[in-house]
Formats: structure tokens, sequence, C-alpha cells
């Protein structure tokens, strides 16, 4: 994977599914629920934030997309349950190791050619073996073997050991079924603007920096078991818009130009919760954390990884920073909106400056210089905190991290902050253990099996470049890989949440907020959802009300 | 862009600038002028507060009498921290223009007074310069450098030389022509003499208001580098950057996003202000 690919991995992969915590707020206004005429047609105008390089990819904000356009083999529900999608149903092996799934019959993708076994079985081929999407591949490895189709209607998932999460990680939107007819035969660009899949969408046109126009596909025959409605999509076509200033895409709605907006400025949160229909999704998988780096500068000490956990109230910042909108994590390895999700872990480190003074001095940073920072050795305790402005860590989040610089530098720490624009993430230049101390992301996933893609270690036969910490630490991979591989649910979830403990007691990473979707809907458009995995948003069941 | 018209004349004093203070815009301009300069050398006589000090209990309060421009969403007080960036601002501003004005003069005299295919090379790569956008050169810049303040500061500078060096090099072409230079030649000077004495201080006088209308200007183009997110590393208090955070409150937190806009408005009108009377007079003062 090259460097710009890996770091879209890396922000995208936030993007996993599932056990998210989805509160829909109903709104006060005087048009309360449900009333009006339902109407059919229309065009469904979506101010979004990020513009993705392609349709499909290894980002969530291609996952976000790519759903409108791509149907998955099994989707999650509201109870983190795997419910049927293009799979009808599925057989696992007793050994864990084998997957049948059986196809839902006659199913075609939007150019006319079949969605059968033969074509499920060539998309795990091209996400594993071809580059097909970074994410999918790190969700599966090293546990996927091969795939193969018994019959039309029947294929078969090969992997090398029993790995229980594999059936929530496909709910995800990165495993998205695309005709392999236009794989093989588009150019690379064409499968890149309009990727030809069985939903209930067509990309019609991309206006690059502006739009991507989706057409309603009228054929549309393979909603999921959770739809909302069974049919093709109600409305005739969405006009996905990139709008990155949060003010204006929030007045957009508020002017009526568009239907429903993601990311409402949290300022603006409880004017839109008395005007709009709102949804606050909480993303599970890796929260908003920053990775401290464990192999080169301060933090190669686990002292001094600790003192910087104690030595900023984190909570209070990110309360004042996002207006209480968002909720504070404690955890850095995985969101409270994860399943397993350890809250011990999530206590740990509450303020303490004291404690960062003990810490300090034990750790021998013991002097004062004029400007008031910690010195060992004449050498000032110095933090390079690069982190991805913009389409990562917002303007809130930005005031954050200049709320907790403050409180740092009163315990002795200099941190740096250093905005890094979306380019400057994408080539690779804050990338590797010379370019920070501390640099935050996220990873979304609807499983706690995202520890196994961030923490694994990293070895010379297994390089682990998600592993930003770059701490190795054998026994965490062996527990992460024994709850992966668990047969008792029970037995799987202690294990994922004593690696928690792990990463939290090490201080290998410094837990902030959490990943999360804010989204301020229109009152005269109902049932637009989100699915569980990781907040998609679905339009095929949404329709006007007049 | 002409040449202005240049007449032989003693180097301007400021008896004869003094004039200006009969005009009330003028003494506005020189009034905030004085303000921000005050700010930028002393910002603590102004302000008794610290521009980054946290006061999470008071974020986002309305500007009162404790805190005039009112607070952020970390409770500082914003009246502060555009005190505490006017140093940034008016620095990152001269900065820009002098670094501009020194490229201009290196390329504008060579080309000037050397004439011949060194002025054809110039005239050409000026021309070249002088079609790419400002905007577009600092983006290259500090996708190189990265954002810092002396990106910017190099950034604005090495954008705004060209416009300045074709001006340079039409008053050195002027001056040169004229009779007096002509007659300083005649009469025996050294070359160096004419240049120093006669050339440099009569094609220069028309630009030093030039120059500071390039301040204003590199001003507002240094905020909207910060306003991009390209300028210097938080928590700094550079007012593109106020200007940029205020953003997302524009509907909800208006003093946010308002007073540091203003106060960049009305430094910048300032300065032109001043710049174009500096010009009227020196115009003035030549007729």
């Amino acid at each position: 994977m090259n460097t710009s690919l890996h770091r879209l991995a890396v922000i995208g992969a936030g993007a996993a599914l599932a056990g998210g915590l989805l509160t829909a707020c109903g709104s006060s206004g005087s048009d309360a629920t449900g009333s009006g005429t339902p109407v059919k047609g229309g065009t469904i105008v979506y101010a979004h934030e990020q513009e993705p390089p392609c349709i499909f990819g290894g980002w969530i904000q291609q996952a976000y997309i790519s759903r409108q356009v791509l149907d998955g083999l099994v989707t999650e529900d509201d109870n983190n349950a795997v419910k049927p999608w293009l799979a009808t149903s599925w057989k696992v092996s007793p050994d864990g190791r084998t997957y049948t799934f059986t196809l839902k019959p006659g199913v075609k993708f939007t150019d006319g050619t079949p969605l059968d076994a033969a074509a499920v079985a060539y998309n795990f081929d091209y996400w594993e073996n071809k580059g097909g999407n970074s994410t999918a591949k790190v969700s599966m490895d090293p546990y996927y073997k091969s795939a193969k189709a018994l019959d039309p209607t029947h294929v078969q998932i090969n992997l090398t050991s029993r790995y229980t999460p594999f059936l929530t990680l496909i709910t995800q939107g990165y495993f998205g079924i695309q005709s392999p007819t236009a794989l093989k035969n588009h150019s690379q660009q064409q499968n890149c603007e309009k990727p030809v899949g069985s939903g209930a969408f067509t990309v019609a046109d991309w206006k690059h920096g502006q739009e991507v126009i989706l057409k309603r596909n009228p054929n549309y025959t393979s909603w999921p078991a959770t739809a909302e409605h069974q049919g093709p999509a109600i409305v005739n076509e969405v006009d996905w818009k990139f709008v990155a200033d949060g003010v204006t895409r929030y007045s957009s709605l508020t002017t009526g130009q568009s239907n429903v907006v993601y990311d409402v400025p949290t300022t603006d949160w409880a004017q839109a919760r008395s005007k709009f229909d709102t949804t606050l999704y909480i993303t599970p998988g890796k929260p908003v954390s920053a990775y401290l780096n464990t192999i080169k500068g301060v933090f190669t000490d686990k002292l001094v990884r600790q003192a910087f956990s104690y030595g900023a109230d984190r909570k209070a910042a990110v309360e004042t920073g996002f207006h209480g909108v968002i909720p504070y994590e404690g955890n850095g390895a995985v969101s409270q909106a994860t399943p397993d999700y350890d809250a011990a872990a999530g206590a740990a480190y509450a303020y303490d400056p004291k404690k960062t003074g003990e810490l300090l001095d034990q750790a021998g940073w013991t002097g004062r210089n004029s400007a008031g920072y910690r010195t060992k050795d004449g050498k000032e305790l110095d933090v390079k905190f690069p982190y991805p402005a913009g389409a990562v860590i917002n303007a809130e989040g930005s005031t954050v991290l200049q709320v907790l610089q403050q409180q740092w530098k009163k315990v002795g720490f200099n941190v740096k902050l250093i905005p890094a624009t979306q380019a400057e993430v994408f080539s690779g230049k804050y990338s590797g253990p010379d370019a920070y101390d501390a640099t935050p992301f996220y990873w979304t996933s609807p499983s706690p099996s995202i520890l196994w893609i961030v923490w694994r270690p990293s070895t010379t036969a297994d390089p682990n470049g998600n592993n930003e910490s770059f701490y190795n630490n054998a026994q965490l991979g062996q527990v992460i890989n024994g709850a992966n591989t668990a047969t008792d649910p029970a037995k799987a979830a202690a294990l994922y949440k004593q690696a928690q403990q792990i990463i939290s007691d090490n201080a290998a990473t410094l837990p902030l907020y959490d990943q999360n979707s804010t989204y301020a809907t229109s009152k005269s458009l109902k049932d637009f959802w989100l699915e569980k995995s990781q907040g998609e948003p679905v339009f095929s069941d949404a329709y006007f009300v007049k | 862009m002409t040449a202005l018209s240049v007449p032989p004349t003693r180097a301007w004093t400021l008896d004869r600038v003094s004039g200006l203070r009969a005009r009330p815009g003028t003494v506005v301009a020189l009034a905030v002028v004085a303000f921000i300069v005050l700010a930028a050398l002393v910002p603590g006589l102004l302000t008794s507060h610290s521009p980054n000090a946290i006061d999470l209990q008071h974020s986002l309060g309305k500007p009162s009498l404790a805190h005039p421009f009112g607070t952020d969403a970390a409770g500082r007080d914003l009246f502060t921290r555009v005190v505490y960036g006017t140093r940034q601002s008016l620095g990152i501003g001269l900065g820009a223009t002098a670094l501009a004005m020194f490229i201009a003069i290196v390329l504008g005299f060579s080309a000037g007074l050397a004439g011949g295919w060194v002025d054809v090379v110039i005239t050409r790569v000026l021309e070249v310069a002088f079609a790419f956008p400002v905007l577009l050169l600092a983006l290259l810049l500090i996708s190189i450098r990265g954002p810092s303040m002396g990106t910017e500061l190099i950034a604005v500078g090495i954008g705004s030389a060209p416009g300045y060096a074709r001006m340079v090099r039409g008053q050195v072409l002027n001056v040169r022509e004229s009779g007096y230079v002509e007659a300083a030649g005649a009469l025996g000077h050294p070359r160096r003499t004419v240049i120093r004495r006669h050339l440099f201080p009569n094609a220069m006088r028309p630009l030093v208001a030039v120059m500071t209308l390039g301040v204003g200007q590199s001003i507002v183009w240094a905020s909207g580098l910060a306003f991009l997110g390209l300028g210097v590393a938080p928590p700094s208090p550079e007012w593109g950057a106020l200007l940029d955070s205020g953003r997302d409150y524009i509907t909800t937190q208006w003093w946010l996003e308002i007073l540091p806009g203003l106060l960049i408005v009305v430094v910048a009108l300032a300065v032109t202000s001043l710049g174009r009377t500096l010009q009227h007079r020196l115009e003035g003062a030549s007729r």
C-alpha cells in the first residue's frame, strides 16, 4: 500500500461500522411527526462536507457515498445483529473457517449483468488481492483465505482460522459489491467516478468540487432487511453536494437550499434541534485519540506518556470545545459505542496535574527553564503535535487542542500544534516515527476487532503500518487475536476489554473525543436514516411530505 | 502601468507631509496606525490579559466591559488576542512589503540601468511572474515549506514583488532620461554619484506611497492565507487566524468573526488612506 493510500485507509478506516449509538433527537417544532401527505419523486439536496477522491474506497467518507450505489452481503440492525441483504441466509462451519452465503436470486447490476456467487467471489478477491479496498483488506487480514462460487446463488468464503467478527465487519460499506464486468472492462477512472453496483441509486454525474448526482435505480430489487420500505427509492434523485464550510452547510438548510446536512457545527446544534429533525450518531471503533510515538522522542518513556495523559483536563476541554454536544472519550482504544467497551479504561487518567508532576520527577524531567517548561539534562520537554486539520479535526476540535496545549504548558510540556492540510496528510508528510510525538486520528469499526488493525505488533515479517504509536507488545497482540478467534462471546469480550486495559495502562494513545456524525433534516423529508455499522446515510427510503 | 511623472525635487521631508493634519480622515488614519504600532510594540500597555489564557467558565462571552470584544470558545479574551496579533499581522505586512521592495529595487534598477538583454530577460521574467496569482504562489510555497509566519511573509513578499519591480524599472527609465540626470552626467559627475544622488531618490520617491499602500494589501493577503488555515500555527492570534476560528460562530457569536474582520478592514483602510495622502502630498510637492 502506498503512503497516501495508507493514510486514506487510516482516516477512512476510522469509518468502521457497527455498535454505534444512534440517537434520534426528535424536534419539538410545531410540525411534529410525520404530518403531511407523502409524495413520490422529487430531489433530495444533501450537503456533505468532504469530497472523496473516488466514490468507492477505504475512507469512511467513501463508504458513506458508495452505499448509495452498492449493496453489501449483509447489514447490521440497531441491536448490532447481522441481518440479510444480498445474502438471504448464511451458514458457518463448526470450526468457524467457512462461511457459505445464499444469495438473493435474480439480482442484477445496473449494467444488466447478474449479481451472482461468481461476482461476489470476484469482489472478495478484488478487495484482498487487487488493491480494491485497503480497509476491506486490513479488516480481513490475515484471516481471509479465499472465496469460491459453489453455484450461482451460493458463495463460500474460507478463512485461515476462526474469526468471529467477520460477519459484523463485512456489514461496512467497504464491502459493497461491484459489477465484475465493469471492474474488468471500464477504465480505472470510470470505476472511480461511476462504480457499477446493484444499489438503489446510480451515479449519473460527478461535478468535481460541487456535487455528485445520484439517480434512482428503477429496477432496484435488493434492499436490505433493515429497509423502511420495500421497492426502489421513492425520490428520483439525490444531489450529494460538497460544502466544506460548516456555517455555509448549515445555512443551506436554514435557507431551504438543502434538505439534509451533515456535520452540523455544534454551536448551531441547539437551534437545529428546535427547528429540524436531528440525529447524533456516535461512531464505533477507535475514537479521536492521539497516537503517542513510543519508539522515538519523549514518549518512549511510559512515565512521560502517563504524565501527559494526566496533565490536561481533556474532559472539560472537549465539553467546552464542542458545546456539550460531542462526548468526551476517555478510552483511547475504542469508543463508547463499540461493543465490549471497557468503561474502566475510559475512566483512567482523569485530570491530575499533581500526579503529572510526580511522574515527570520520577522520569527525570526535574528541571524548569525560564519559559516554565520541564527539562532533563538541559533538554526541553517538547511535544511535536501535528494534526489533520479540517477533514478530521474540525475547528471545534482545534479549539480543544489549543485548550489542552495551555494546560500542558502549565505542567511543563511545550506542545507544538501543527495543523496539517489534507494534502500534507495524504502525502504522508506526517507519517513515520520521525514526524511526530503525538498525532490524533480516528478509525471507525463496528467491532472491537479494530484493536487488531491498530495495535497488532509490527514485525519485520509482518509489518503493521497502522500501529502508529509504534507500540509493539506481543502480549497485547495475543490477547486481541485470542478475542478474534474465541468461540465464547463472553470470553471474547473479556479479552477485548483486557486489550483496552493494556493500551490504557501503557498510555499508548491519548484519548480525546468520540468520532461522530451529526445530521439535521428538513421536516418535509421523512424516513431518512443512518445504518448502524458506521452511520452511512440511507436515502432509498426517504420521501417528501407536503 | 505607466511610470509616474517625476520632475526633479528635493527629497521629501516630514514638514512637507505635515500639511495632512488638516484632513480629519488622515488624522483618524494616523490614530489607527499609531494604535496598531503601539499594540505591536507594547501590547501589555493596552490589555492586562494574556492572549492564550484559557477560561473555560467564561467561553463565548458577549462583548462587555471586562471583555470589550467578548471571549472565544476557549474563554480567551478576544480584544487581547487582537492586540497581541497586531505584531504578527503588522510584521507580515511590513516584512512582506520590504521584501517585495528589495526584490523590486534589485530587479528594477538592474533592468533600468543595464538595458539591453538584461532588461529584456528581467522584463520577460517579470511579465511571467506578474501573470502568476499571488495566492497561487503562496500556496505553492506553503506546500513546500509548510505554513508559518516566515512562509507567509516570503510568499506575500515574492508574490507582490513583480508589480513593484515593473514600477521601479519604469521610474528608473523615466528619471534616467530626464534633463537633470543628463546635466549631471554632462557636468562630469561620476556615474555612481549620479545614481546615488539623483537617480535613486527621484526614482524611489513616488514608490514610498505605493509601499505604504502595499503594507495594507499585504496584511489583507496574509490574513486571507491564515483564514484558509495556511498561516501561523495555533494558538497564534494572527488576525486571519482569528477570522478563521471565528468562522463557525458567525451566526451565533457574531463578535468572534465581525470584530477581527472589522479591524482588518479599518487597519487596511487607514494604511491605504495614509498611503494615498502621502502620494498626493508627494505629487503635489513635485508640481
